[in-house]
């Protein structure tokens, strides 16, 4: 059984959530078989994470034809770029359910489909399984959003669900065209990664292709100028969901980016780095600064994600393995920290009812615990030495600099650019006097304390020790760039090397 | 021969056309459905007999059975759309209108 | 050459390890007070009375190799290691780092027992204890960071620190915007440390990334990256260090405990820029542009700072911008290539002022929180013990002879004027005098005259003994600190320069005995002018002053604050507003919007042939199966 820990960690919650949909089962019912279900996959992803080896390429790999005479087939794997996304992706989601209550049903089926499709995404070695799992990651969103949303939430779900199905369909071509790529050089018909990063893909049509894809995923990321379904969404979704979207479903286009683009449109990613790049370090200054008026507690943290995320991206664009390396860890780093904002919000939500910023004050002092969790959440997303956000962070800027040294600096601004918005935050909802609206706010229940409890303690752990998950996601790290250095090295490069030359003088 | 069943078939589809053009009643309007579908079947039988084959004696039957089936489900609708407005002009039931 | 020291690891560790054990307990209790103090104190205190010890154990052992071997390293783990980028958590003590370890954990100890009396009655007591914990072991891995990246984590860590402290009492808004401002400011700073730190590893970096091998390879890099590097790292120093034009924040900085000002905005963590500079004295020393332009903003912030100074009324404001100014000496000392004379001036610094902040704060106490020193008066005979020893501060400060400050400050101004700096030098004498006169302003007005308000007076009463007993090591370090470095002309050997000598690279000027003569000259008679103003003006009791003027121009500190509010805060906002109100809808979000506009729109145009009636619908279906039927016959000939 244990020979298809990826297969059961997709489908028993897919499965599971179907049952639930599907079957009368009452609220409580569904939760605790929802969370039944994330912990077993919490064990299988710990059992992945702790047998991986990380030297070669895919491991614990499935494979069975689907639809033969296309070469489409059920072909799964973990190499070092997915291992670090699929943690993500199988560890956060038992918090959500022990920590909020008062969902109906559905919504615990809905989140059990969203998981399985999401591992299934980042495990698909198989560009139709992939886009699969890609579109079947979109449904339960529609729901969550239409269904359990805020006021505005129509508007909301039909601009996300437009939006990413409009990229979805231009990635739907591109693959249909990737596979009739295939067909055109050997004879056979192929889907599957490993024989799509071998072809050598040149003309308008591939460059379509690679626009194509880098649309879906900038959409999903988002990159900017993509980004303005996110606010929207982010802020009338449930915050259980807000949370699925930018602790890992937004982490899912960064590495659909680093997994399917670079192998595979090498050369065209060399060409566009730079223009990519930019739209990275813009994104992040332009979300930043946007986060800093908002009124919405929740809008705010959704412009900071998105902030983020231009950063994160930015990595993968830096084609070296400084700023890879960086993203891939900054992937887990993000989810963890912008995840424990998000759901310290939706308890801080719940329990006062209202999520403008000026209503709440003196947070500290009623919720003490609570507001050093958030302090600890905040300071790595903020990237502060000791906590997860650093490492990456720097190694991402480090990678930039070497990359261009104008895309570094302007990355850097991101030290200054968080710390603004995320103090004044800080000081307008935990600190000064205690408002009239928090009056009655009582501070974290013991479980809720244990639940968030493992993430803060994860936060610091991969600041101050990331080595061991570093060296799980180095070789594949080094591996991607070499490939794709054979290639710049072929192109005109002048950006990248200029730097170097500059030391070497 | 066969032209004159054909153009029998072909003049009495259009009667039909033109009676769910412009009859407003329910009523006729599917009289006039049923009689589209036996100006089809006449087609049928005719060019059946043409060609000496049963295919078309088969698709008649068929039809017919079809016919049958829908005519009970349309009844069906008919009588409610009646108990629901008490009328049957076509003109009332109007909730597509852009 | 190395030789390994495991106990090195533990200096730093022990108070964070007291920072968490302190703040596990506050949170675990902070809803009804279950620890007394007295257990909140003895695990504070613990931790950096240790550390001490461990490093005076270091000390010995560094002490005991020979003067170029002396240095011992602990690799406590790998921290991370990404292609040629591979960084150890490692710890490295060399004279430099030693000397900034012993004064740090001494000073830091003797402030944690004087918290215990100052923060008595708090109701966040351990929270305060936790965090002044936590800011020592951050500093302690500042100053032990066996390279540049691990220095930072301390660096942004103290930074940290002094956030959470200036916002300590985080009810009142003020406060917390101090604290917004502080790790803000420090946040711009550490934006050029980052680079520097980025372009120095892409410069010289893949071979090892730890002060020992930069030193080594520092003559590979290139001149202009050199320039580069040292400026980026230079910003950093200017924020956390309060350099023009980063300093706005010290002065805020005040709105902590006091104990907090003088340990973290006095003694230690302002002093990190100096040290970093000192670090990478084999980097400065190489260009000396950098090191002029490094001089050059030290003493132009040590005379603003003392502009400043001489016309603020609130005690520990005028503390603060003799900080701000004292630290420019620090820089003008490191820029002019004098590294042990800056890194000297730090280490007597610590004792002195840090003297006079707990000196302070034990008036504040004394009067029930009045800060203002036109509310004083006459306290000598309340506060004798608070008094003398301010009474020591204040002289090593001025840049009295035999005091620690004297020697210190002389041997910048010597070095300034013996290395060809002669505007440096004519502008520090110039500061020395200011520096007399705002010292003795707040001496003369706070202790002596009369009261200026005789109830506050009669319920004056002196500080406990937890409180004094630090003042007074304190004062015994400000009056006998500048002895272990006494220069060739006053019969010393120099001890700390040439015991700081292995870590630094440094050239010492050899100016004739007529420069030096005339540099302690300079010194000596800008104090006595100084502080002879200051005795006219104020001894005798006088009232506070209305300013006029450039007087009351340098009272609300040139308009600078409200400068950068207006130049770049406003518009920051501005910005911010605008992408939220113009920007996002209209520009971003505008082809999306038109995409839906257009749907719309199409919409409506096809809703005029939906008309709802069945006939119709019949209509258009016979219309377009006649099309197709003609379509059909034509393309297949019928």
């Amino acid at each position: 059984m244990l020979d298809n820990l990826l297969s059961l960690m997709i489908f028993l919650p897919i499965v599971l959530g179907a049952g639930i949909l599907l079957l009368p089962v009452g609220r409580e019912a569904a939760r605790a078989l929802g969370l039944a279900a994330s912990v077993l996959v919490v064990l299988f992803g710990l059992k992945i994470f702790l047998t991986f080896n990380g030297s070669s390429g895919l491991e614990f790999v499935e494979r069975s034809p689907l639809i033969e005479s296309l070469g489409i087939s059920y072909h799964l794997g973990v190499d070092g770029i997915s291992l670090l996304v699929l943690m993500a992706a199988a560890l956060l989601f038992p918090m959500v359910y022990l920590l909020f209550r008062t969902r109906e049903k559905g919504y615990y089926g809905n989140l059990l489909i969203v998981q399985g499709a999401m591992i299934g995404a980042v495990c698909a070695a198989d560009l139709v399984l992939f886009y699969m799992f890609w579109e079947v990651m979109l449904l339960p969103v529609f729901f969550m959003i239409g269904l359990y949303g805020g006021p505005n939430r129509l508007k909301a779900t039909v601009k996300i669900t437009i939006y990413t199905i409009a990229g979805s369909l231009l990635m739907l071509a591109a693959i249909i065209y990737l596979g009739m790529a295939h067909h055109q050089a050997t004879g056979q018909w192929s889907f599957a990664m490993d024989a799509l990063s071998g072809l050598s893909l040149a003309g308008p049509a591939a460059t379509l292709a690679f626009v194509g894809f880098m649309v879906a995923f900038a959409i999903k990321i988002p990159l900017f100028p993509f980004h303005t379904w996110l606010p929207d969404a982010y802020t009338e979704a449930p915050t259980a969901t807000t949370f699925v979207l930018s602790a890992i479903m937004a982490k899912i286009g960064v590495y659909g980016v680093i997994r399917f683009v670079v192998p595979v449109f090498d050369e065209s990613f060399a060409r566009y780095a730079l223009i990519l790049a930019c739209s990275g370090v813009v994104g992040m200054m332009y979300c930043g600064i946007a986060a800093l008026v908002q009124k919405d507690f929740k809008r705010m943290l959704a412009f900071s994600s998105a902030s983020h995320m231009g950063i994160i991206a930015l990595g993968i664009f830096c084609m070296n393995v400084q700023a890879l390396t960086g993203t891939l860890y900054q992937i887990v780093a993000h989810a963890t920290s912008t995840g424990v904002i998000f759901l310290l919000l939706g308890l801080i939500e719940e329990r006062s009812a209202t999520r403008t910023i000026d209503d709440f004050g003196g947070l500290a002092s009623r919720a003490p615990i609570l507001a050093v969790f958030f302090a600890v959440a905040m300071l790595a997303s903020v990237g502060l030495p000791g906590t997860s956000g650093f490492i990456g962070e720097f190694l991402i800027i480090l990678g930039a600099i070497k990359f261009n040294a104008v895309i570094g600096i302007l990355a850097a601004t991101t030290l200054v650019i968080g710390v603004c918005y995320m103090l004044w935050l800080f000081q307008r909802v935990f600190f000064e006097k205690p408002a009239e609206k928090t009056a009655t706010f009582h501070d974290l229940t013991a479980i809720e304390v244990l639940t968030i409890l493992p993430v803060i303690v994860l936060i610091i752990v991969m600041g101050i020790y990331p080595q061991p998950f570093l060296d799980k996601i180095n070789p594949a790290a080094d591996r991607q760039i070499a490939a794709l250095a054979q290639v710049v090295a072929v192109a005109d490069s002048g950006d990248g090397a200029e730097l170097n030359n500059q030391g070497k003088n | 021969m066969i032209e004159h069943y054909l153009s029998l078939s072909v003049l009495l589809f259009c009667l039909g056309v033109l009676g769910v053009i412009s009859r407003r009643n329910v009523f006729v309007v599917f009289m006039s459905i049923e009689l589209m579908l036996n100006a089809a079947n006449l087609g049928f039988v005719a060019v059946a007999r043409l060609h000496q084959s049963m295919d078309g004696h088969v698709l008649a039957l068929m039809v017919m059975a079809v016919a049958a089936a829908e005519a009970a489900l349309a009844l069906a609708v008919v009588i409610l759309l009646h108990k629901h407005k008490g009328n049957l002009d076509t003109n009332i039931f109007s909730l597509l209108k852009g | 050459m190395e030789g390994n020291l495991s106990s090195l690891g533990f200096i730093p560790l022990l108070p964070l390890a007291g920072a968490l054990v302190l703040g596990l307990m506050h949170l675990a209790t902070c809803r009804g007070r279950l620890i007394s103090e007295r257990i909140y104190a003895l695990v504070g205190c613990i931790g950096p009375i240790l550390s001490f010890l461990l490093a005076v154990n270091v000390f010995f052992a560094l002490q005991a190799l020979p003067a170029q071997s002396r240095f011992l390293s602990h690799q406590a783990f790998t921290w991370f290691s990404v292609g040629e980028l591979t960084i150890s958590m490692g710890f490295l003590a060399d004279p430099l780092s030693v000397l900034m370890l012993l004064f740090v954990t001494l000073v830091g100890s003797l402030i944690h027992v004087y918290s215990i009396g100052y923060m008595a009655g708090d109701p966040a007591f351990g929270k305060f204890f936790s965090y002044l914990n936590l800011f020592l072991g951050s500093m302690l891995i500042l100053v032990l960071g066996d390279g540049p990246l691990v220095m930072f984590v301390g660096w942004e860590g103290v930074g940290l620190c002094s956030y959470l402290l200036i916002s300590y009492y985080s009810e009142d808004r003020g406060n917390v915007v101090a604290g917004n401002k502080a790790f803000i400011v420090n946040r711009i700073g550490d934006f050029g440390f980052v680079l520097g730190m980025s372009f120095l590893f892409w410069g010289i970096g893949a071979e090892g990334f730890d002060y020992l091998s930069l030193k080594a390879n520092a003559h590979l890099l290139a001149p202009t990256l050199g320039i580069t590097v040292c400026l980026l790292l230079f910003v950093g120093a200017t924020g956390k260090s309060a350099q023009i034009p980063l300093y706005v924040w010290l002065p805020d900085a005040m709105a902590g405990p006091t104990p907090v000002s003088a340990l973290i905005h006095a003694a230690t963590m302002v002093t990190a820029g100096v040290y970093m500079v000192a670090r990478f004295s084999f980097l400065y020393a190489q260009v000396e542009v950098a090191g002029l332009v490094v001089a050059w903003i030290g003493i132009m912030t040590a005379l603003l700072g003392a502009i400043f100074g001489m016309f603020q009324n609130d005690i520990k404001k005028i503390l603060a911008y003799s900080t701000v100014s004292q630290l420019g000496y620090m820089f003008a000392g490191v820029g002019v290539a004098a590294y042990s004379a800056g890194i000297f001036h730090v280490f007597t610094h610590a004792f002195f002022k840090a003297l006079l902040f707990l000196g302070a704060g034990s008036v504040i106490l004394a009067l029930h929180h009045r800060q203002d020193i036109w509310q004083m008066g006459g306290l000598k005979n309340k506060l004798p013990i608070t008094y003398w020893t301010m009474l020591i501060g204040a002289l090593a400060l001025a840049g009295c002879p035999p005091f620690s400050g004297f020697f210190s400050k002389d041997e910048i101004l010597y070095s300034a004027l013996a290395g060809g700096h002669t505007g440096i030098w004519a502008i520090g004498v110039l500061v020395a005098g200011m520096t007399a006169y705002y010292t003795f302003r707040l001496i003369f007005v706070v202790f002596h005259g009369q009261p200026r308000d005789r109830e506050v007076y009669d319920h004056a009463h002196e500080s406990p003994k937890v409180m004094t007993l630090p003042l007074i090591v304190l004062a015994v370090g400000a009056l006998f600190a500048g002895f272990l470095n006494l220069p060739a002309i006053f019969g010393g050997h120099q001890q700390v320069s040439h015991w700081l000598a292995p870590s630094l690279t440094e050239v010492h000027p050899h100016g004739s005995m007529a420069t030096e003569v005339l540099a302690i000259g300079g010194s000596v008679l800008a104090f006595v002018v100084g502080i002879s103003i200051a005795y006219r003006r104020f001894a005798g009791g006088a009232e506070q002053p209305v300013f006029t003027g450039f007087r009351k121009f340098a009272y609300h500190k040139f308009y600078v604050d409200e400068l950068y509010d207006t130049v770049l805060v406003r518009p920051y906002r501005f910005v911010g507003q605008a992408v939220q109100r113009v920007i996002e809808p209209y520009v971003t979000d505008g082809p999306v919007r038109a995409a839906a506009w257009l749907y719309r729109m199409a919409g409506l145009a096809f809703k005029v042939i939906q008309v709802g009636y069945v006939r119709v619908y019949a209509i258009y279906m016979v219309i377009g199966l006649s099309v197709m039927s003609l379509v059909l016959s034509q393309s297949l000939n019928f």
